[in-house]
């Protein structure tokens, strides 16, 4: 390794800071500055690497920039020392550790170039020294501060990760758990009901009451657990003829229900880019939703339309049922909350926080417009979702619905 | 359904209301079989091994949640062991988690049935269980 081997400067050398000019600008100057002499002794400082340094000009000059510097750094100054000497470059820059007199680390922006004669011979070292402290510490504060966030959110996501799996155990309590006692509420209720001809009329109402209650209890569940399913299933995107799933979905209706007298108007042709399964289960429950409230009608009277807007599509699934009073819209898709009695048709109040958990599945929203005793209707925006690569592009022919 | 034949079937219910309901429902479909009820994994692997193969019941039925070893490692064991690896196993759980489904078809169960709440509909299943394996169904070395 190169020691720091410049030519010893003659003694007698003229100093530039015979030029009244140039000592006024580097004693009037903002940050630190000083001559520095080929044997690495301060020559010459100015008031603001005094003050940096927290020493008078006397302290500093004549004593090696060595004494003043963070002792890790050495190897570091004389490598730049031996690069500027060797005529590499005219000047150098660095980022250098200073000690103050009580202390603590100085930061420092440093520059400095190799003053020569008129001879090339090298005489001298301007260097300025500016102090990047409180930038650097701001800096590390917040790199510091970043990675503490980086690790803040890896624990929370964890957490979350965990809330979810226990959310899922608990699901799947509730399946197992809860369904089993159900079943024996009721088979039991079945079995006390063959023995009926010892119970009066009330007697008899109250068991069928119990089974009612069960079954009800049951498709409970069961809606609970699709919500919590729908929440956290993997999406499939596909190209999806949704008036195939709107058809299915009414056919199922109708097969649930063969007395009801039904008309289901569904526009061909609606297509959209999402999770066939989900909104299947999305044109069931909108369909469902408006068969319900349709109970006091002569016959259920749904219409399925819609359109394509941009990257999605606009469905709206309108019915003519006993509608609903704009002013507890907000209320349709939260979970449990009804408007309307059992008697009118209600379900669970679970049917439109599915339908808007898909919705939101798919990006997009739902909301609903009704008029009481007219009829409400329901519209959906569905945003496509980004297809597989393989996939061929959506606008490529009617390939809809094949998968 | 005429074959006069007494069928076997094992029951592995830890249940006993469902244990209860089930033969229930056996009896009321109508359905001619022995029905063995076992409470946990360990008790049903016991019953199957202490079988000689004419011995071998028709039919498992076996729920997922049990105490000891699961639904799942029993269907494991079922199918590791060469006596019983072809012996139909459906299984008949209150769970419909598509998680379950998949890993149990995976592990080699021949059905998977989801135990419907309504006891009427549930005897429909048995009875249609009943109908398909032990009267349609052709089970391998018993013919």
């Amino acid at each position: 390794m190169s020691r720091w081997t410049i030519p010893l400067m003659p003694a007698q050398h003229a100093y530039p800071h015979d030029d009244a000019r140039f000592r006024l600008a580097i004693a009037s100057a903002g940050i630190g500055m000083a001559i520095v002499s080929l044997q690495g002794r301060f020559v010459d400082v100015n008031p603001a690497l005094c003050r940096m340094l927290g020493r008078d000009s006397e302290e500093l000059v004549g004593r090696l920039l060595h004494d003043f510097s963070h002792p890790d750094d050495l190897p570091l100054t004389e490598r730049l020392c031996a690069s500027l000497a060797a005529g590499e470059s005219p000047s150098i820059e660095a980022e250098k550790r200073y000690l103050h007199r009580d202390g603590h680390v100085i930061e420092v922006q440093l520059t400095s170039a190799l003053m020569r004669d008129a001879d090339g011979a090298p005489q001298y070292l301007i260097s300025q020294l500016r102090d990047v402290t409180a930038q650097r510490t701001a800096e590390r504060a917040l790199r510091d501060l970043n990675e503490h966030l980086e690790q803040r959110v890896r624990e929370r996501t964890a957490e979350l990760e965990e809330a979810r799996r226990r959310m899922e155990a608990f699901a799947y309590g509730v399946s197992h758990d809860l369904r089993a006692p159900l079943r024996a509420i009721d088979g039991f209720t079945v079995q006390l009901a063959r023995q009926a001809e010892a119970l009066d009329e009330q007697g008899r109402e109250q068991l069928s009451r119990i089974r009612g209650a069960s079954v009800r209890m049951g498709g409970l569940l069961d809606s609970l657990l699709e919500l919590a399913r729908i929440g956290r299933a993997e999406l499939r995107p596909a190209r999806v003829d949704v008036s195939l799933l709107a058809d299915w979905a009414a056919a199922e209706l109708q097969d649930a229900h063969p007395d009801r007298r039904a008309v289901v108007r569904v526009q061909p042709g609606l297509e959209a880019v999402g999770d066939e399964r989900l909104l299947k289960a999305l044109l069931t429950q909108l369909l469902r939703n408006a068969w319900q409230f349709s109970a006091s009608r002569d016959a259920v009277e749904v219409d399925v339309e819609g359109e394509r807007r941009g990257h999605g599509l606009h469905l709206v699934v309108r019915d003519r049922g006993i509608g609903f009073d704009m002013a507890y819209a907000g209320k349709l898709f939260e979970p449990f909350q009804r408007l309307h009695g059992s008697d009118q048709g209600a379900g669970h109040g679970i049917g439109l926080t599915i339908a808007r958990q898909i919705a939101a599945r798919h990006r997009g929203r739902i909301h609903a417009e009704g008029v009481p005793d007219r009829g409400a209707s329901f519209h959906v925006e569905l945003l496509d979702l980004p297809l597989p690569a393989d996939d061929t592009p959506a606008h490529e022919g009617r390939g809809w619905g094949a998968a | 359904m005429s074959a006069k034949m007494a069928k076997d079937i094992l029951l592995v219910e830890d249940n006993p209301d469902d244990a209860e309901l089930t033969r229930i429902a056996f009896a009321e479909a109508g359905i001619d079989f022995r029905l063995h009820v076992v409470g946990d994994g360990v008790q049903a692997l016991g019953y199957l091994r202490g079988c000689s193969t004419s011995e071998l019941p028709s039919l498992v039925l076996l729920d997922l949640n049990l105490p000891k070893l699961n639904g799942r490692e029993v269907l494991e064991a079922i199918r590791a062991d060469p006596a019983t690896r072809h012996l139909p196993v459906v299984v008949l759980t209150t769970s419909a988690e598509p998680s379950d489904v998949d890993t149990v078809y995976e592990l080699g169960a021949n059905s998977y049935i989801r135990k419907p709440v309504d006891f009427e509909r549930f005897v429909e299943v048995v009875r249609q269980i009943g109908l398909y394996w032990l009267a349609l169904n052709q089970p391998p070395g018993k013919a």
